[in-house]
């Protein structure tokens, strides 16, 4: 038994001597794979895995063929262990992930200590770059984008198009409990009092409820034009069929990221009621495509690898984001962390050249400067970007 | 005013939808004695099985319950015969409440398996459009189950107290030791109880699916709540849990409305922990006796 | 060494003690020789469980009671040392604020909910669990909110965050270590046994002078403070902490589960279950989870159902059996031996003391259950070396008597007074104060703590009277001795006869020395032999100058024992006086064999 565990661990040492001969360079691909966040994790990873795919087809990372190790990040706890499987036994030149913010947190903090660069691509938590450090850089926008976004389209669209003066809207807040919900909801809270908006309530909610009457019930009361949710998919489903079979029509209800953004919502509450919905988030598919070149490509290459349309705008954000980084790791020189750090701080994408649409520059705590979200509505049945006016594929309708 | 019977009525309807689900947990709960930590998932399968014989079939949901409830039963019925009967025996009640717990973890992560992360729509087949009773506004849907959950308290009520296996069953539940001296074979009784109780979850999800969108983790949305109806209800009780439920959802309305949102957990766990500390026996359940003194 | 004492019915346990010594020199030495950083995560893990199980396992092992809760504890450290460590204190005395403000939640919070049983228990931590984690996310000024807190990475021992995992896994090891040293000091003195007798049977606990909510109020406090502690350092480890995580049911219920996977209620059960279950859980999730959404927690679930099913005594269990079956032989031997009538004969008549002073006075005691007056105005009066025999057909009331004069009901109204050793009359309420007055009882339905064995449940009674473990084993074993249990010292409660429970219900009170003896029908259902035999018994026990009040339906004991016999009838007295004279007595006739037979006398 003995022997032959030693027999399979020296072939083993022997294969992986033989792949390594085939100048491979490993990263980590590190996401919650499994558990409760594993769809949208997967999702995202598949973004990674096109854009590493696209890579070796043009010959690789610095002449080296990228090889991607996964790492199942279910729980924080679970995060760090991957982490530090990924650094220590994979021995990976920098980790990619990692959607959920919980995890990215936890799982970045050993990066650092390490002195691994960490390439965070869709979690959306303000926390993620506000500790300075030095080897972890974000590409993708996050809860601030997205608080602004929502209350600049408010302000020059949303207004307008209702033929009222932002001022005297009244804006209802509503967001599910965990971080994701809370940070937005507080952002959207800054920006609207920096604009001057009316917020006459932000509510929190679990995003298990089985029942959202009563929110619904006061904000009808309260006689809020103007819904702001943030929410996963199970809350979109019943705030937008409650609020619809409640008889309550606000002027606007715009939905942040999560479940506004995916078919089977529309599905489970009907194109009726979901027609003329606004909803902020990331780049999705139904956009202007002068203003994201590339992106027809990947919904190509998506579908050639995984067999059918991405599912939702995590793939794209993730691959832009992956794309901009693989290519300055190309130029670094070596697989150094500081080599790679400065190559990847030196980024300078200008809006409108990426899949996306948005560039990519490195500010304050390696935050991307230029990451911005998208405004979109769904009409007839589809989701389509109506927001900002350069990446618009069609007007933003309004029920009157 | 009309904002207030408008919360008033949403929370009969919510109790409604708990007492549907709480029926069949109270019943398995009174009489076995065992805490099925399960019961959600219970309700989860017969949901995605509504969910495919409604899709795959196109029947109405409600039809679907002559598949779903058997079904249902017999799942009970084996998870009583292969997984609980073995440890009634056991030292203590942790093990059946792993078992339990064990057994959730497996079904949950077997519906992710099989039908992904993704919620599943049963079609509503126009149960969700909304009637206008006076000056409160309800969905068809929800009227029905509120209904349903009267009419199973009074048909099981009336099966309890009227025919021979009923009573076969309520005097097992009373004394396990005394029934089985009296001829009754227990446990067959708990099996047959633990496949009824399962039953009524299988008319719950197909009464639930089309109101409710399905994934693998809708049971634990339920699962603490009827925990809190029965244990309010008292245990074992099935006009209990009705009437636990509705006082849960007028409560979980209110709370929801006038407290907030984000407080309305804390406020039906609080009421939930004042209950089960000043009156365990629930406002229905018989005196727990101090048999172990005498 | 005590190690022994969780695996009562084996020997050459010096193997077990080295094993649990090879398993924790492991735990530390394997990812310090492979160095490796995943490994050091994997067993600084194993470490963080094994602690966590280990202190849950004294309130959910030693004490039976289920917490589904215990996320909550762990919680409170973690948050108390993030948020003490971002006001520049240093981790090391969070740690022990956060325990303390655990133990204090722990105690207010178990309390109320002692009285619930089994699963309500259970349930009720789970709505305690989900408080915690709601009022997390409401006061966002301190915890931070659903965005949770991140500490500042300082660096270095004073701040408990490091470069390199080996100081990690020091301190993890170092708390694991604490709380098996707690665990093992708790199981192996008063304290544990106390809990673990609580746990099997709390009204003989409380007639045995345990103050049993205390006991557990004890055992909650210090499992809710390791706990805290373990939250504490898993907090500076992860760096980052948010409700969802700290205040987790998934989390709480992986704690017990590895308690119950090892062994609930033994001392390295949780150690074993964490150590064997976590590595399992990684490598399971490295092969399955990548493979199939889901499928690796369907392979948990279902492991976890087949070891609920086919080793529901956990891995201690099995273990256990497996020893046991090696030295079955010898037991079988031991247990097959023949019966030392250990019992004294009765010392000869002239050396009995004679009848002293009156030691417990009963006056005008009356009880209703709903319609039923089941006491009606009885009193009488115990004296010093006295037996008194309580007769009376079934359902006089008897048993309530007893209940009202050992404090385990009070009564509607009058009195029991007891003579305390300084001569003075007093008036005790609870079990414990008549246990502390020199008054001790048996059950009718005996009642052993069927999980420990012969020698343990007479310690609980000893217990009473010597607060260290040795001084109590030895008195444990003289009394023992002299009940004629001797062979069975080590044996498991469950095993014994009825006869056998019989004794050893009244070994426990005698272990615990009492002045005044409530024996309730101890001789029922025993053969000719042992009735011979324990009558004997009693009057020896009578010359050492204890009084009894015994409860008798053999009339030959009752006869031969008791100086003065009291009849009970529905609730009243009927008769008092000396055996010959009571039993001529036709209301006493009457009571027992009706009216007609009565009259037929004369």
């Amino acid at each position: 038994m003995k022997r032959f565990g030693l027999m399979t661990t020296s072939a083993l040492a022997l294969a992986m001597m033989a792949t390594g001969a085939l100048a491979d360079v490993k990263f980590g691909a590190l996401y919650p794979f499994s558990g409760q966040l594993a769809l949208l994790g997967e999702e995202s990873a598949r973004g990674l895995e096109i854009a590493v795919d696209e890579i070796n087809a043009a010959g690789g990372v610095q002449g080296e063929k990228v090889v991607l190790e996964r790492g199942d990040a279910v729980d924080n706890n679970q995060a760090i262990g991957e982490a530090r499987r990924l650094i220590s036994v994979a021995a990976v030149k920098a980790i990619f992930g990692s959607y959920s913010s919980a995890r990215s947190i936890a799982a970045s903090q050993v990066a650092e200590l390490a002195g691994v660069p960490y390439f965070e691509l869709g979690a959306v938590a303000d926390e993620v770059t506000s500790r300075d450090f030095k080897y972890l850089f974000r590409t993708n926008p996050t809860a601030d984008h997205m608080g602004k976004l929502i209350v600049d389209m408010i302000v020059n669209k949303v207004a307008p198009g209702i033929g009222k003066d932002p001022k005297d809207l009244k804006i209802g807040i509503i967001h599910e409990d965990s971080s994701y919900g809370t940070s937005v909801a507080g952002h959207q809270e800054r920006y609207g009092k920096e604009a001057g908006l009316n917020i006459v309530t932000t509510q929190g909610y679990p995003a298990a409820t089985v029942d959202m009457s009563s929110i619904v019930l006061d904000l009808k009361q309260r006689e809020v034009d103007v819904v702001l949710q943030t929410s996963y998919q199970n809350d979109s489903v019943l705030f937008l069929q409650q609020a619809n079979e409640a008889g309550y029509k606000p002027a606007a209800i715009i939905g942040g990221g999560g479940g506004y953004s995916m078919i089977p919502t529309a599905e489970a509450v009907g194109k009726d009621v979901i027609e003329g919905v606004l909803d902020a988030d990331f780049t999705q598919y139904a956009v202007n495509t002068e203003f994201t070149p590339g992106l027809e490509a990947f919904v190509e290459a998506y579908k050639a690898k995984y067999g059918s349309e991405p599912r939702s705008g995590h793939s794209l954000n993730n691959y832009v984001g992956a794309m901009a980084i693989l290519k300055a790791i190309d130029k670094a020189g070596s697989f150094e962390p500081d080599a790679i750090v400065e190559a990847v701080a030196g980024i300078d994408i200008p809006q409108g050249e990426t899949a996306a649409g948005y560039g990519v520059q490195f500010g304050a705590g390696n935050q991307n400067e230029r990451a911005s979200m998208m405004g979109m509505q769904w009409q007839d049945g589809k989701l389509v970007t109506v927001y900002p006016d350069a990446a618009a594929a069609a007007d933003m309708r309004f029920a009157n | 005013m009309e904002t207030f019977l408008q919360v008033v009525a949403n929370g009969l309807m919510l109790g409604g939808l708990f007492a549907i689900i709480s029926i069949g947990l109270t019943l398995i709960f009174g009489i076995i004695k065992v805490v099925n930590f399960a019961h959600g998932e219970f309700l989860m399968a017969g949901m995605f099985l509504t969910y495919l014989i409604t899709t795959q079939l196109g029947l109405h949901p409600y039809a679907s319950v002559v598949v779903v409830a058997p079904a249902l039963f017999v799942l009970g019925a084996v998870t009583q015969k292969l997984l609980i009967q073995p440890l009634l025996s056991a030292r203590d009640e942790h093990v059946q409440i792993f078992a339990t717990v064990g057994l959730s973890t497996a079904m949950i992560n077997l519906a992710l398996l099989i039908f992904g992360a993704d919620i599943a729509n049963t079609p509503s087949s126009g149960l969700r459009s909304s009637i206008q009773l006076g000056p409160v506004r309800i969905l068809e849907g929800q009227l029905y189950i509120l209904i349903c959950a009267a009419l199973l308290v009074v048909g099981l009520e009336f099966f309890l107290r009227r025919t021979q296996t009923g009573r076969a069953i309520r005097a097992v539940a009373q004394n396990r030791a005394a029934a089985q001296l009296m001829g009754i074979n227990v446990n067959w009784i708990y099996v047959l109880s633990f496949g009824i109780g399962a039953a009524c979850v299988g008319l719950a999800s197909s009464l639930v699916a089309p109101l409710y969108p399905t994934s693998s983790t809708i049971g634990t949305y339920f699962v603490l709540t009827a925990f809190v109806v029965v244990v309010l209800g008292g245990l074992g009780s099935i006009p209990g849990a009705f009437v636990g439920a509705i006082i849960i959802g007028l409560l979980d309305s209110l709370a929801g409305f006038y407290i907030g949102s984000d407080l309305r957990e804390a406020v039906v766990f609080g009421v939930f922990l004042v209950i089960l500390i000043l009156k365990p026996s629930g406002l229905f359940g018989t005196r727990l006796k101090l048999s172990h003194i005498s | 060494m005590t190690f022994t004492k969780t695996l009562p019915a084996s020997r050459g346990l010096p193997l077990a003690a080295m094993g649990v010594v090879a398993l924790l020199a492991a735990l530390f030495l394997i990812p310090v020789v492979i160095g490796d950083e995943f490994v050091y995560h994997i067993f600084i893990t194993i470490c963080l469980f094994a602690g966590l199980s280990t202190a849950w396992n004294i309130v959910g092992g030693y004490a039976g009671q289920l917490s589904l809760g215990h996320a909550m504890f762990y919680g409170i450290g973690g948050y108390a040392g993030v948020i003490l460590m971002n006001m520049g204190i240093s981790p090391w005395l969070g740690m022990f604020v956060g325990a303390g403000v655990a133990a204090l939640v722990a105690v207010v919070v178990s309390y109320p909910c002692f009285r619930l049983q089994g699963p309500f228990f259970a349930l009720a931590t789970i709505a305690f669990l989900e408080v915690f984690r709601v009022l997390a996310l409401h006061f966002r000024g301190l915890t931070g909110g659903a965005m949770g807190l991140m500490i500042q990475l300082k660096l270095g021992w004073e701040w408990m965050v490091f470069r390199e995992r080996l100081p990690a896994l020091i301190i993890a090891f170092g708390l694991m270590l604490v709380c098996l040293a707690v665990a093992h000091l708790i199981r192996s003195h008063r304290l544990g046994f106390y809990l673990v007798a609580t746990r099997e049977r709390e009204s003989a606990a409380r007639a045995a002078g345990v103050q049993t909510v205390k006991v557990r109020l004890i055992a909650v406090a210090v499992s809710a403070a390791l706990a805290a502690m373990l939250g504490t350092f898993h907090a500076m480890y992860l760096t980052f902490i948010e409700p969802a995580a700290m205040f987790s049911l998934s989390f709480s219920i992986q704690i017990a589960m590895f308690a119950l996977i090892g062994g609930i209620g033994t001392i390295y059960g949780p150690l074993l279950g964490a150590a064997l279950l976590v590595p399992v859980t990684e490598f399971a999730r490295g092969m399955l989870g990548a493979e199939a959404l889901g499928l690796h927690g369907f392979v948990y679930g279902v492991v976890l159902v087949l070891a609920v099913l086919f080793m529901p005594n956990g891995i201690m269990g099995a273990l256990q059996r497996f020893t046991a079956r090696r030295t079955g032989g010898e037991e079988q031997a031991v247990q097959a031996g023949p019966v030392v009538a250990a019992a004294r004969t009765a010392e000869s008549p002239e050396e009995r003391p004679a009848i002293g002073r009156e030691v417990m006075r009963v006056e005008n005691l009356d009880k209703h259950f709903g319609g039923l007056h089941v006491t009606n105005n009885v009193s009488f009066s115990l004296r010093e070396g006295e037996i008194l025999g309580l007769i009376g057909p079934n359902g006089a009331g008897k048993t309530t008597v007893f209940n009202m004069i050992s404090g385990f009901l009070q009564p509607d109204s009058g009195s029991v007074s007891v003579l305390d050793r300084e001569g003075r009359f007093q008036n005790p309420v609870t079990p414990g104060d008549f246990a502390a007055l020199g008054v001790g009882r048996t059950f009718q339905i005996v009642q052993p703590f069927a999980a420990m064995t012969v020698e343990e449940n007479i310690m609980v009674g000893a217990f009473y009277r010597h607060h260290d473990v040795n001084d109590a084993r030895e008195a444990a074993r003289e009394t023992a001795h002299r009940m004629g249990l001797a062979p069975w010292l080590n044996a498991e409660a469950r095993g014994l006869t009825i006869g056998g429970l019989k004794r050893l219900e009244v070994a426990r009170v005698m272990a615990m020395e009492p002045r005044i003896l409530l024996l309730d029908e101890v001789m029922a259902g025993i053969n000719q032999t042992d009735v011979r035999r324990a009558i004997d018994l009693m009057l020896s026990i009578r010359d050492t100058g204890v009084s009894i009040i015994a409860i008798e339906h053999v009339m030959q004991a009752v006869m031969s024992l008791s100086d003065r016999v009291i009849v009970l009838n529905s609730g009243e007295i009927v008769a008092e006086g000396k055996p010959h004279d009571v039993v001529r007595d036709p209301d006493v006739i009457e009571a027992y064999l009706g009216k007609d037979f009565a009259h037929a006398q004369y």
